[in-house]
């Protein structure tokens, strides 16, 4: 026996104490556990498995969530746990037990790191190997995890879900060949299967799957046409729709033909479905079709659309495949039918063809005919028939949607307005009309009149949970927070605030909304607040994947599980995710820059509206507490209460000292999982060229311009990193010359900044995201040069001022970035008045553009904006809503 | 729009669209819970972008009973995209599913009693009946109706058939 073997032995006495605790844990009776874990430390206070034991059971009694009185609790058994580890360093237990209750606080490294050293002490602890395994897989060591499944297989060799266990290790692990050895050995040697027809189903389907990726398709369809004909597969959906697709790749195109055929006779609405069926004939509608192949398809198309009359699928999609005057008479059709029907989602449905600028055109040009027609009381047959009043009113809504479709080359809001304002005449009861209405005004840049007609069409359907968030959102956009969340408290748990609630419920909208919303409010501790719970909400998206490494393999849902494991892999490509991040890293990007802004100016009013909230949170509480209290729940008392939240209001978030750091951490997954999209460069760019980095932020440049080298952030940025390396004196000369090498290739010496920046100006005189681009590098190339010219401002606002020229189309965000840019660049108050007011004549409905003075005015005079005419407030009644 | 099974990356836009819809809600690992286990059950109803705009989250009921049983947890469509027929095809998918692969006998669902739109498409469009009266269901307190439908071309009816004719 070796010491510490000797040392870990207990008397007969304590080892039946020590047994008893065991038994104890395991039937939870904790309180009784950490009694017989102290008689025995009285006289063994340094044996180290007692002690984790101690530790274990205590940590298992604490109450979730965690509450005051229990934390210093927490933070014991935790210590004990690592204590333990010391005391008794070869002992699987201690090290198991700091491994379980790492696994409790999701740290996943430190419990792999944990259950790999008890595992060195007790290489064969089924319990231990298991949890172990999960551990590597969730942290991505494959070979690792192939390994313990291996231990595992020959420690169980006559249980099923060991084999397979191993398959989908190998898979993980990227080798499918053995993957399927592993299979097919199982196979080989067990002559009854114990498992269920489910079971047997989703096993067989994931094996054929394997075939398919490792490119067997012969040995796949072989094998998928054996499960098919002893039933253990169904021939409904997936097993069908493989059978297709390899049916086709091994070039029996009839037999796939049919078999599409057979998918389509169990769901025509399946997009890929026709897709693949049009594939078998050489057409591929996923590119752009050569005019004979246009032909066919439409006949293929039109065919089905005769079989399945119910099913909307095969007719839309002519409209994404015909050109010229076969779209037009399609499209025609296709409205008509959708007018007549009183469908309110036909906007929604034809849109999608409006990538297509020519395609948008045609829809416009026959709406306004069809519009006209109705007016005239006109049939839309060619015949004696006339069109019921209703399909006038929805061809209003379609033209009124269509013609302020941020696509659309020449908006026109205030027509969009006067077709709803006639619509609602005749229907006031319908939310769709107050819905477009509020879309419009949205877009036209009035966030305020936007949210009252949303608020009226939620009004009009009250029990329904879509306009209520909807309606919350519209005022989140116009900047009423508190609103927003009474309204959405209206679905919302009752014992609990709203954003609790819905940050429980992962709602990532909101979330995204409110923070968005602080942020334009200048809150920007309460902005990064609800970015990180975001950020959060995807973390838990991580952590559930935990659970489901041993539960898929009891279920034998291979397939769901392996895309469980690739999703969780790209998890933050997710766009919330995208969105929340860049907004947040910009408000580190701010801090950074100026630190001032950690330090909160908040005025008396608003030092006193804050105060009277948390009094009435306290007052809300203590009264939930009672309810609880009176409800047997808990005792009422404060250490009874979960943890409360240590940073409410986020100040500790805004006053971090390393915003560059927090701003890092949360790009770092764009790095890979975004790196199609050019803002994950030009953010990176703001983050490397703070940190001094210099070849980092140049990589971030070329990494933009491979993405689009005419976007316009990145084009500020090049001349902004030109400035900034003339002023970097110090730079080593590696670095320099790695830099000589590269920006040329991005910034041309043999052009100068200005004439880099006229030509990229020339090349987009009609895109404002470009014209602002073009003014933001027109800037640094003047405070390139010392001194400063005088003339710079002035040149700025030349080129700000053909944003809101007539032949560019007028797009309110912009001008409102546009604004915030003149401001930051140093103008004076009245210059950004005066571009202001350019803006506003140029989008007269813009009321986000009007001075927060005209705002409040607005508001506290009522909705005006229907007698006095716009923005502008020159009361040219040119916006009358309910013409 | 486009109809098809749903998969491991929709779930998250399964649950953007139930939380726009329905007052009962879920956290994500009860939608993983659902497509790890009955993987062919829940169907989505996407748009040209992408865009989940319904759904049906689908199970079979886990307590051994005599007949397997499908279970509707919740379907909703984006208002938007509502009278389009997509609730009705997405439930038509998930039963016809619920058959093939686990020969359920029935499904089951919950509604409130006050859900019009709900009813009509179980009882009018779907054949479904009221079976139980659940005072209190929802949070809120307001009452649920049970509502089932047997499937006629279910095996387990088959086999009673055959034992009654033979
Ligand atoms: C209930 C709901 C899912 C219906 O979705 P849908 O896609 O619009 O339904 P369908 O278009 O498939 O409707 C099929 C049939 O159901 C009935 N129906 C649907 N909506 C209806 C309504 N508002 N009023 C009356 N009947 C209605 C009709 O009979 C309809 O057939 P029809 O259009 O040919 O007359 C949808 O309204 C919704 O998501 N509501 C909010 C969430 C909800 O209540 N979910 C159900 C929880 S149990």
């Amino acid at each position: 026996m070796s010491a510490a073997a000797k040392q870990r032995q207990l008397p007969n006495k304590e080892a039946g104490l020590f047994k008893e605790l065991l038994t104890q844990y395991e039937l939870k009776q904790y309180k009784k556990g950490i009694k017989a874990a102290d008689t025995i430390l009285k006289k063994f206070p340094n044996h180290g498995e007692t002690l984790a034991l101690k530790a274990l059971t205590l940590h298992a009694s604490l109450p979730f969530p965690i509450t005051v009185g229990a934390l210093p609790k927490q933070e014991e058994a935790e210590q004990m746990a690592r204590t333990a580890v010391k005391k008794d360093i070869t002992s699987h237990i201690t090290w198991h037990v700091l491994g379980i209750i790492a696994k409790t606080k999701k740290d996943w490294d430190e419990a792999s790191r944990a259950f790999a050293m008890a595992r060195k002490q007790d290489n064969d602890n089924i319990p231990l190997i298991r949890d172990s395994i999960s551990l590597y897989l969730h942290t991505r060591q494959y070979s690792s995890a192939v390994a313990g499944r291996h231990h595992y297989l020959t420690l169980r060799p006559q249980i099923r879900s060991s084999w397979l266990g191993l398959m989908i290790a190998h898979h993980l692990n990227g080798d499918i060949e053995e993957a399927l050895e592993v299979y097919d050995g199982l196979m080989g040697c067990i002559k009854t299967d114990g498992a269920s027809g489910p079971e047997k189903a989703q096993t067989a389907l994931h094996v054929v799957r394997m075939c398919i990726e490792a490119g067997e398709y012969k040995d796949g369809l072989e094998r998928l046409e054996r499960f098919l004909r002893n039933d253990v597969l169904s021939a409904r959906g997936e097993a069908t729709q493989l059978k297709a697709e390899m049916l086709a790749k091994v070039g029996r195109l009839q037999e796939a033909e049919d078999t599409y055929r057979a998918l389509l006779e169990q769901n025509s609405d399946n997009l890929e479905y026709y897709r693949g069926f049009l594939r078998t004939r050489g057409l591929d509608i996923t590119e752009t079709l050569e005019a004979e192949a246009v032909a066919k398809t439409l006949h293929a198309l039109d065919l089905f659309a005769e079989s399945y009359p119910r099913s909307a699928a095969p007719r839309r999609l002519t409209l994404d495949i015909a050109q010229g005057e076969a779209f037009r008479d399609r499209a025609r059709t296709y409205l008509i039918n959708g007018l007549e029907r009183g469908v309110p989602s036909l906007f929604v449905d034809v849109k999608g063809v409006y990538q297509d600028a020519t395609k948008m055109a045609v829809v416009g040009e026959i709406m306004e005919e069809l519009v006209a027609e109705l007016e005239k009381n006109a049939s839309l047959h060619n015949d004696a028939t006339i069109a019921p009043p209703t399909t006038l009113l929805w061809a209003y809504y379609y033209l009124a949607l269509h013609l302020s479709h941020p696509s659309h080359p020449n908006p026109s809001p205030d027509r969009s307005l006067k077709l709803l304002g006639i619509a609602l005449e005749h229907t006031p009861t319908l939310p769709e009309l107050y819905m477009a209405k509020a879309m419009v005004l949205k877009r036209a840049g009035d966030p305020y009149g936007a949210a009252v007609a949303m608020e009226e069409a939620r009004s009009l359907d009250l029990q329904d949970r879509f306009l209520n968030g909807k309606a919350a959102k519209y005022w989140l956009r116009a900047g009423d927070v508190k609103k927003a969340e009474d309204l959405v408290s209206l679905f919302t748990k009752k014992d609990t605030s709203a954003v609790s609630d819905l940050t429980d419920l992962q709602c990532l909208w909101f979330l995204t909304e409110e923070g968005d919303s602080y942020r334009r409010n200048g809150n920007l501790a309460m902005a990064l607040k609800r970015y990180q719970a975001l950020v959060n909400v995807f973390q838990d998206y991580e952590d559930d994947q935990y659970d489901f490494h041993t539960y898929c393999m009891r279920r034998m849902t291979f397939s769901a599980y392996m895309a469980l494991m690739r999703y969780e892999d790209q998890l933050r490509s997710h766009p919330g995710y995208f969105r929340a991040a860049i907004a947040a890293i910009e408000i580190y990007l701010k801090i950074h820059d100026d630190p001032t802004l950690t330090e909160e100016s908040i005025s008396p009013e608003e030092e006193a509206e804050r105060k009277k909230a948390a009094k009435k949170a306290q007052k809300a509480e203590q009264k939930a507490r009672k309810a609880a209290h009176a409800s047997g729940g808990d005792s009422g008392k404060k250490e009874d209460q979960p943890v409360p939240d240590e940073d409410p209001t986020g100040s500790k978030l805004l006053k971090t000292e390393t915003p560059l750091e927090d701003a890092l951490k949360l790009f770092a997954p764009l790095e890979h999982l975004a790196s199609e999209r050019v803002e994950t460069w030009t953010i990176a760019y703001e983050i490397d060229i703070r940190r001094g980095r210099y070849l980092g932020a140049l990589k971030c440049l070329s990494e933009a311009y491979a993405v689009d080298a005419e976007d316009p952030k990145l084009h500020g940025q090049i001349l902004n990193f030109r400035r900034k390396l003339a002023s970097a004196t110090d730079l080593p000369e590696p670095v320099k010359a790695a830099i000589e090498a590269v920006f040329p290739s991005i910034l041309p010496t043999e052009t100068s900044p200005e004439e880099f920046n006229a030509s990229f100006l020339s090349r987009h005189s009609t895109s404002p995201r470009h014209i602002l681009g073009a003014a933001q590098g027109l800037l640094e190339i003047k405070r390139a040069i010392d001194p400063v010219p005088s003339d710079t401002l002035a040149e700025v606002i030349a080129i700000l001022n053909q944003i809101t020229t007539d032949n560019v189309p007028p797009a309110v965000p912009i001008m409102l970035e546009a604004v915030d840019f003149l401001r930051s660049a140093g103008a004076a108050p009245e210059q950004v008045d005066t571009f202001r007011k350019r803006c506003t004549d140029r989008a007269p409905l813009a009321w986000v553009l009007a001075t927060e003075d005209e705002q409040k005015r607005r508001k506290t005079q009522g909705m005006d904006m229907d007698d006095e005419g716009g923005a502008n407030g020159n009361g040219n009644g040119n916006v009358k809503a309910d013409v | 729009m486009d109809i098809r099974q749903a998969t491991i990356d929709d779930l998250l836009g399964m649950q953007n669209a139930n939380l726009l819809n329905l007052p009962e809600n879920y956290t994500f690992k009860y939608y993983l819970y659902h497509a790890l286990t009955w993987p062919e059950l829940s169907y989505v109803a996407v748009d040209p972008r992408g865009r989940i705009v319904g759904y049906i989250l689908a199970k079979m009921e886990e307590e051994p009973s005599e007949e397997p049983c499908g279970h509707v947890t919740s379907i909703s469509v984006l208002r938007p995209y509502r009278r389009l027929g997509l609730a009705n095809k997405l439930m038509k998918q998930s039963q016809e599913a619920m058959v093939a692969h686990y020969n359920a006998h029935h499904i089951t669902l919950h509604v409130r009693k006050s859900n019009r739109a709900a009813i009509s498409l179980y009882r009018d469009t779907l054949g479904f009946e009221v079976h139980a009266m659940e005072k209190s269901y929802y949070a809120d307190g307001e009452d649920a109706y049970g509502m089932r439908y047997i499937f006629t071309g279910s095996k387990a009816i088959n086999d009673v058939e055959r034992i009654k004719t033979s």
